[in-house]
């Protein structure tokens, strides 16, 4: 049995007819296919609006799919929510969770009510999971007096207070500092592999975030999914391939798209600099180096600065959409 | 300089005119947008008509139905004006509340190089302008299901309008104040400036006499321009009927309006110094990208 | 780090419970955290209700009518509460992400409405009890209590009846309006007007007042004032026995509209995304 299982899951918006647009649908998942096995910690990497955020909602019964079937610990989201419930929860990053005016652990006890846990455990496991994120000093603390990172943290807190099997945690670093956000992913690894039984689908855009904690990654870009490995295979996919990093003295966005057709050309990217631009490549081989060379000396362009480097999560994204994440969520054209 | 470069003293009135214009049109926006135009017509309708046909049937369980008699007219034309007192009260603390706690806007609004209290004094032209359409629909429903008797050419205009802008000026001024108010507390009051201005129908003269009520609330309600611009509206709207409402019928018109003048300038001028100490305050606190997360 | 405490997990009507104390604890200790209350709730109604005590003071009404403003202005407290916060609130939770995290708990929403209900009970009756007793020490209002049981059948019943259409609303407003603030906004002063706040609701007529009916607190208003004031009956709608039995079928009809109106809202917010809007 599968923690995770989706079959050619698909999800559609209806858009209401306004003022300024006709009516139409928006497909924010299409034929997802997902095995998530139990004990894996498993990685949705995408730029926003990818379909990550709509996957948990269907996955967590708070949205059914339109086509498809999606089933967790073996049980239909669609036929079966109820007993989905008693085994999940979720935690959503960069939303508070709660009443301001009451302190955290009344917050935090509130939720636990909600899970059938008697107060005493939960008064217990409250305190010992507040000590682990660093948060026993503000237990009585009104929420509303929180930092955003510090809600964050409550927030994190509550989806483990319940004993899921299932975890399901969007963005769970948003919003928080370099240091609280390690905490968290250190938290989350062992939560994971101290019990083989709970499973836990994190979604996130930060790279190192699903490279440094997930045992496997699906790469999802609007609502389609186009890969699906563990983290160093998919560089690996890669490997075959050369990944460089040069910087140019100068080259704009139409010479870029003229050295596009340079045969060996796989993905590319340009980003205009201060000193010129940089070029973050996925070239066939080495040997295409040299007409990339001689391309550039032919448009009066220097090379500064150039080094092959490992593939990252990063580079395989670009090479599978043809565009950096940020590129897609600034929206780029094609 | 070229010929086309703006003295920075045209520039700053630009900018204040500007202000409040885009701030107006924000605060109708917000106020209006939200539904399709009949809906919102008869939302703005149905509110003041009701709390007007809770005088009318308080009137009738006690007096039977006739409205035609003085104390009903100046009762009614009263309670139909005091919509606006509501409106600019509540205008200015709203926006500040909807700012900040629901747009989350008033801190860029506070970073950019505007007057806040012209955009906060614009923000509520939204809702005046609603007060001002349900105070018609109020009087229309009056003349014509209640025979109240407004005559269209009997309306002293000149001293109406008088009255009117004295009266906004006011009106807006306890609005500043009541919002300068709201800059420093730390709650979604949302309902503040509505029960407030619901509060201060005690101490109006809107639909009771003040010399009914005990002494100390008799002096609130003289220290504020309210009774005395209701007043005023009264005698220029029904001129017989409004005269004989027993408040002030030793004051003639004339001198009326010179009290309401001196009101509207002091309330100016203590808005203008209620606001400077509490934005002031507020900004010590910390307050204006607050959210009370309730 | 592996955690050390251990916790179970109860089911059935000891989860139910548990939820609706849960749900109930925000409301309950809200009013005495936030003393705010003490001046928005209480002191600004108050002063509505002085000013309609004036208005019939100034109409020169029999006393009678004094007091009931001030039974007006206390239970008003119950309909600000039932507009503002129960039909509204599963529109705020769900702007708050609350409602998400509800409905993904594997407790029953019904649970978690009735310990909305309860909470917010509470913490109006405490309101409606201090502006009573102000409302009646400062106007001398006398009351001759008929039936002291009748009284406590009518109070309990307008209050089931009241709380189940709140819960009822509740899914309502989410399911159809994107708009709650303005929908409760709108509601406020026609109910105001035809449940009859300040006057005997019998003034409209049969037809009108028994449309006024729906809203339990026309009836337990009118109940209630046929039972303390001594003219009450005379300018009664209903008698009030007709009057209980009416409100007992109010609160068994809300009750199952309140189960159906939210197990259709659960179905088509799942189905059309309505729970959680935004699209990731």
């Amino acid at each position: 049995m599968f923690a995770v299982e989706t079959e050619a899951l698909g999800r559609i918006y209806k858009i209401k007819k306004t003022r300024k647009e006709p009516a139409h649908t928006l497909i924010a998942l299409d034929n997802v296919n997902l095995k998530v096995n139990q004990g894996e910690l498993f990685g949705l990497l995408g730029p926003n609006g990818a379909g990550k955020t709509t996957l948990i909602k269907v996955l967590t019964t708070l949205l059914g799919p339109s086509s498809g079937t999606a089933r967790v610990n073996g049980l239909d989201v669609a036929r079966q929510p109820e007993e989905i419930r008693r085994q999940i929860n979720m935690v959503s990053g960069g939303e508070t969770s709660g009443y301001g005016l009451l302190t955290v652990r009344e917050n935090l006890w509130m939720f636990t009510q909600f899970y059938g846990i008697p107060s005493r455990q939960a008064n217990e496991r409250i305190m010992e999971l507040l000590k682990i994120v660093g948060l026993e000093d503000r237990a009585n603390t009104k929420s509303s007096n929180l930092s955003t990172g510090l809600r964050q943290k409550m927030n994190i807190v509550r989806g483990f207070m319940t004993d899921p099997t299932v975890l399901f945690l969007d963005e769970p670093t948003l919003g928080l500092d370099v240091g609280a956000a390690r905490d968290v992913r250190r938290f989350v690894r062992e939560w994971v592999s101290e019990d083989p039984r709970r499973t836990l689908l994190l979604t996130t855009h930060y790279m190192v975030e699903a490279e440094e904690m997930c045992d496997r990654v699906a790469i999802i870009n609007q609502g389609k999914i186009l890969a699906c490995d563990t983290p160093q295979r998919l560089k690996e996919s890669l490997s075959s391939e050369g990944v460089f990093s040069i910087q140019v003295s100068a080259l704009d966005q139409s010479e870029f798209e003229e050295l596009k057709q340079i045969p060996g050309f796989r993905q590319g990217t340009i980003k205009q600099i201060e000193s010129g631009a940089e070029l973050e490549l996925v070239l066939a081989d080495d040997s295409v180096l040299a007409g990339l060379i001689g391309f550039l000396a032919a448009k009066g362009s220097s090379i500064i600065t150039l080094h092959k480097r490992e593939a990252t999560l990063e580079d395989v994204f670009i090479s599978l959409v043809g565009k950096s994440m940020k590129d897609v969520e600034n929206g780029a054209a094609d | 300089m070229t010929s086309t470069e703006l003295s920075p003293d045209v520039r700053a009135k630009t900018s204040a005119l500007q202000t409040m214009r885009t701030s107006a049109w924000l605060g109708w926006k917000i106020e209006s947008n939200w539904t399709d135009p009949l809906i919102f017509a008869i939302y703005s309708i149905i509110r003041p008509i009701s709390t007007a046909a809770i005088l009318i049937v308080m009137y009738l369980v006690i007096r039977g139905g006739e409205f035609g008699q003085p104390d009903f007219v100046n009762m009614y034309i009263g309670n139909a004006f005091f919509i606006l007192v509501g409106a600019a009260i509540q205008g200015v603390s709203f926006g500040i509340l909807d700012d900040r706690e629901h747009y989350r806007t008033l801190k860029y609004i506070y970073i950019a190089p505007i007057r806040v209290p012209v955009y906060l004094v614009g923000r509520s032209f939204g809702s005046i302008l609603v007060a001002m359409f349900s105070v018609l629909i109020t009087l229309l429903f009056g003349a014509f299901f209640l025979k109240i008797p407004i005559v269209f050419s009997e309306i002293n205009w000149g001293l109406f309008f008088a009255a009117i802008v004295l009266g906004l000026l006011a009106m807006i001024s306890l609005g500043i104040i009541l919002g300068s108010w709201t800059l420093i507390i730390k709650n979604n009051a949302w309902s503040l400036g509505e029960s407030l201005g619901a509060g201060l129908l005690i101490f109006s003269g809107a639909v009771f006499p003040l010399n009914i009520l005990p002494a100390p609330l008799q002096w609130i309600g003289s220290a504020l321009p309210i009774s005395y611009w209701l007043a005023l509206i009264r005698r220029a709207l029904v001129p017989e009927i409004g005269r004989a409402y027993p408040m002030y019928t030793d004051v003639s018109d004339g001198r009326l309006i010179l009290i309401l003048l001196g009101f509207t300038l002091a309330y100016l001028v203590i808005a203008a110094l209620v606001y400077k100490r509490l934005d002031f305050i507020a900004r010590e606190r910390g307050n204006i990208d607050m959210v009370s997360n309730y | 780090m592996a955690l050390q405490t251990k916790v179970t997990r109860r089911s059935g009507p000891r989860l139910f419970f548990q939820t609706v104390i849960g749900r109930a604890y925000p409301r309950i200790i809200g009013t005495q955290r936030d003393l705010a209350w003490l001046f928005f709730d209480i002191f600004l109604p108050f002063l509505s209700m002085v000013a309609y005590v004036y208005i019939y003071r100034a109409l020169k009404a029999p006393e009678e009518y004094i007091g009931f403003v001030v039974l007006g202005s206390a239970m008003t407290a119950y309909w600000l509460n039932i507009l503002w916060a129960m039909s509204s609130q599963l529109y705020w939770e769900k702007e708050t992400g609350n409602l998400a995290l509800y409905i993904i708990s594997p407790t029953s929403m019904m649970a978690i409405l009735f310990g909305m209900a309860s909470g917010g009970l509470f913490a109006t009756t405490v309101r409606a009890l201090v502006i009573l007793v102000i409302g009646n020490w400062l106007f001398h209002v006398s009351y001759t209590v008929v039936s002291f049981w009748a009284l406590f059948l009518v109070f309990v019943l307008t209050m089931a009846a009241l709380y189940g259409l709140g819960m009822m609303l509740s899914s309502l407003f989410l399911l159809f309006n994107r708009e709650a603030w303005h929908t409760a906004n709108l509601l406020q002063a026609p109910v105001m007007l035809f449940s009859g706040f300040y006057f005997p609701v019998r003034v409209f007529g049969f037809w009108a007042a028994a449309a006024a009916s729906i809203i339990p607190l026309t009836l337990g208003m009118d109940a209630i004032r046929q039972l303390v004031f001594p003219s009450g009956p005379l300018l009664g709608f209903l008698s009030v026995k007709v009057e209980l039995i009416v409100l007992s079928i109010l609160s068994v009809a809300f009750l199952f509209g309140a189960f159906y109106t939210l197990r259709l809202m659960e179905r088509l917010a799942i189905r059309l995304g309505r729970i959680t809007d935004r699209l990731g």
